[in-house]
């Protein structure tokens, strides 16, 4: 994962919001279904997990699979009642773990 | 004139007198209206070697964009043949679907139940109920063999002569166009290609949460200040990219005189970029195309305007005009063949809808989610060589460059919206 991944959620909310946050990371999601031109298997690489926290409480995590296409886009609301930090996380088959952190503002 | 700008001409003029003997200095030189200094010699890998996991058949022995002198001539007249066809209805029914010679017959004709009548192109006329036409099985078998002895501007390919079906095999085919007698019946209103809707691409392709092109506008920034073995970045030079490059790339490609060819932006890059960093930022290479996409990017929503008036800018521009209609390849195609409305532009390939020229080139370069890739002009040019049986050029070749520049006049107007995203 050479690319930084996209994040996109407002820097302010109000107290008890639902906000929007959106996620996109760059990543073949090679399903080790596929053969190469010489007939072998493509190994399987995907990114298998996927959380998001806001000061360490967890707000959203995911398992992906196999079937989930190149470049996982995800899409999902939080409840904000505090001011913090959202990290990010994605995991590679590889054992890559890749974070990212967003911080908002909550008034 | 306001003061600040009076003040700016006359430094310019007293600077550009008082400079004219070198200075070796750790100073980049400023951005000047002296032409951008450009490195020779080839600007994309050498040999160049098709990419990995393109098709990998030689057509070394068919017409290219450089060498219009290879294929086969059409033949003079319709063969004679000897008696009636014989031939196998059942073979030629899976021979006119066969997706391994270019596509075969269904890519550009509806055949009744052929290939189940999936997908069909309108390419070329209707042909489930040719049986009916009266046609004599030689007029069949020469339409098939190479239909240019009965039309010579015909766009479709000389399967015999250029050795795609044998004769035994359009002796199956022939035998197949006669049972053919009643109208096509679709499994779906979409397999009929005259009612398939053209495809429309809605996608916001300046969300970088949409269009994962976008990131290689992060990735020619972070170039942009990186320093190569001259002791020189980018920002060196063009400190701030964004006050610089605001329409430069909506007046690209140019004839080059120095270089006696046209230069798209991917070349520049190369070219300037090697004599003024060090670095070497091959076509085709990430950072090359990183940097192309940037540099458009920073005059997106600029109206394409190329200049054509030097005489080697016309000449450049006749040139790509006629390798546009130049027949390369197998399939033995031309860009105008698949491209212009009168013949199969805005018309349906199989289940492809041919794009006429014009909105063909203010995109580029552009993500392509079937490649999960982002891909240039010229690697576009070098997928349709392949694509219809011919070997492509490497990326740098000055035809890719004239016929560049005769598309960008097609699309002279047209708004630059880089990157773009697309099927």
């Amino acid at each position: 994962m050479a690319d930084k991944p996209r994040l996109k959620l407002p820097k302010q909310a109000k107290k008890g919001e639902i906000i929007q946050i959106k996620t996109l990371v760059q990543h073949p999601m090679e399903t080790g279904l596929r053969k190469d031109p010489d007939g072998k298997l493509i190994p399987r690489k995907i990114i298998n997990k996927f959380s998001c926290t806001l000061n360490g409480k967890p707000v959203f995590s995911a398992d992906l699979e196999p079937a989930i296409a190149a470049n996982p886009y995800l899409e999902f609301t939080a409840k904000v009642d505090e001011s913090g930090t959202f990290k990010f996380t994605w995991v590679d088959d590889d054992g890559t773990v890749t974070t990212t952190e967003e911080s908002i503002t909550v008034s | 004139m306001p003061r600040a700008s009076i003040l700016v001409a006359f430094l310019t003029a007293a600077g550009a007198a008082q400079m004219l003997a070198p200075v070796v200095s750790a100073q980049a030189p400023s951005q000047s209206s002296e032409p951008a200094p450009l490195a020779t010699g080839d600007a994309a890998a050498r040999p160049w070697k098709r990419y990995p996991g393109w098709p990998t058949r030689d057509t070394a022995s068919f017409n290219t964009l450089a060498d219009q002198k290879l294929s086969p001539p059409a033949p003079s007249a319709p063969r004679k043949l000897e008696g009636p066809v014989t031939g196998d209805p059942a073979i030629g029914a899976e021979l006119v679907a066969d997706r391994t010679r270019g596509g075969s017959c269904l890519a550009c004709h509806v055949m009744g139940q052929a290939g189940n009548a999936d997908l069909p192109g309108n390419v070329g006329p209707d042909l489930s109920e040719i049986g009916n036409a009266g046609l004599k099985d030689e007029e069949l078998f020469n339409f098939v063999y190479d239909a240019r002895v009965y039309h010579a501007e015909t766009i479709m390919p000389p399967w015999g002569t250029n050795g795609l079906f044998s004769d035994a095999e359009i002796g199956h085919i022939v035998a197949f166009l006669k049972t053919l007698t009643k109208p096509a019946m679709f499994p779906t209103e979409v397999d009929d290609p005259s009612k398939r809707p053209p495809p429309v691409e809605t996608r916001d392709n300046l969300d970088d949460l949409v269009n994962p092109g976008l990131w290689t506008v992060e990735k020619a920034q972070q170039l942009w200040t990186t320093r190569g073995p001259v002791g020189f970045s980018c920002a060196s030079c063009h400190d701030r990219a964004e006050d610089h490059f605001k329409t430069w790339a909506a007046s690209m490609p140019k004839w080059e005189p120095r270089l006696d060819k046209v230069l798209g932006v991917e070349e520049f890059v190369y070219r300037h970029a090697q004599v003024a960093t060090g670095l070497s930022w091959l076509m085709q290479s990430s950072e090359n195309t990183a940097m192309s996409v940037y540099l458009r990017f920073l005059a997106d929503g600029q109206e394409i305007h190329v200049d054509v008036t030097s005489p080697g800018a016309k000449q450049a521009y006749e040139r790509g005009k006629a390798l546009a209609a130049a027949k390369v390849g197998q399939l033995n195609f031309s860009c105008l063949d698949c491209h212009n409305p009168e013949r199969g532009g805005l018309h349906w390939i199989r289940g492809q809808w041919l794009g006429e020229q014009r909105g063909q080139y203010d995109h580029f370069p552009t993500w392509r989610t079937s490649q999960q890739d982002i891909w240039d002009i010229r690697k576009r040019f070098q997928w349709c060589n392949v694509a219809v049986w011919a070997n492509e050029l490497p990326p740098d070749a000055k035809e890719y460059g004239d016929l560049e520049l005769y598309l960008a006049v097609a699309n002279a107007g047209l708004k630059l919206n880089v990157p773009g995203i697309r099927h």
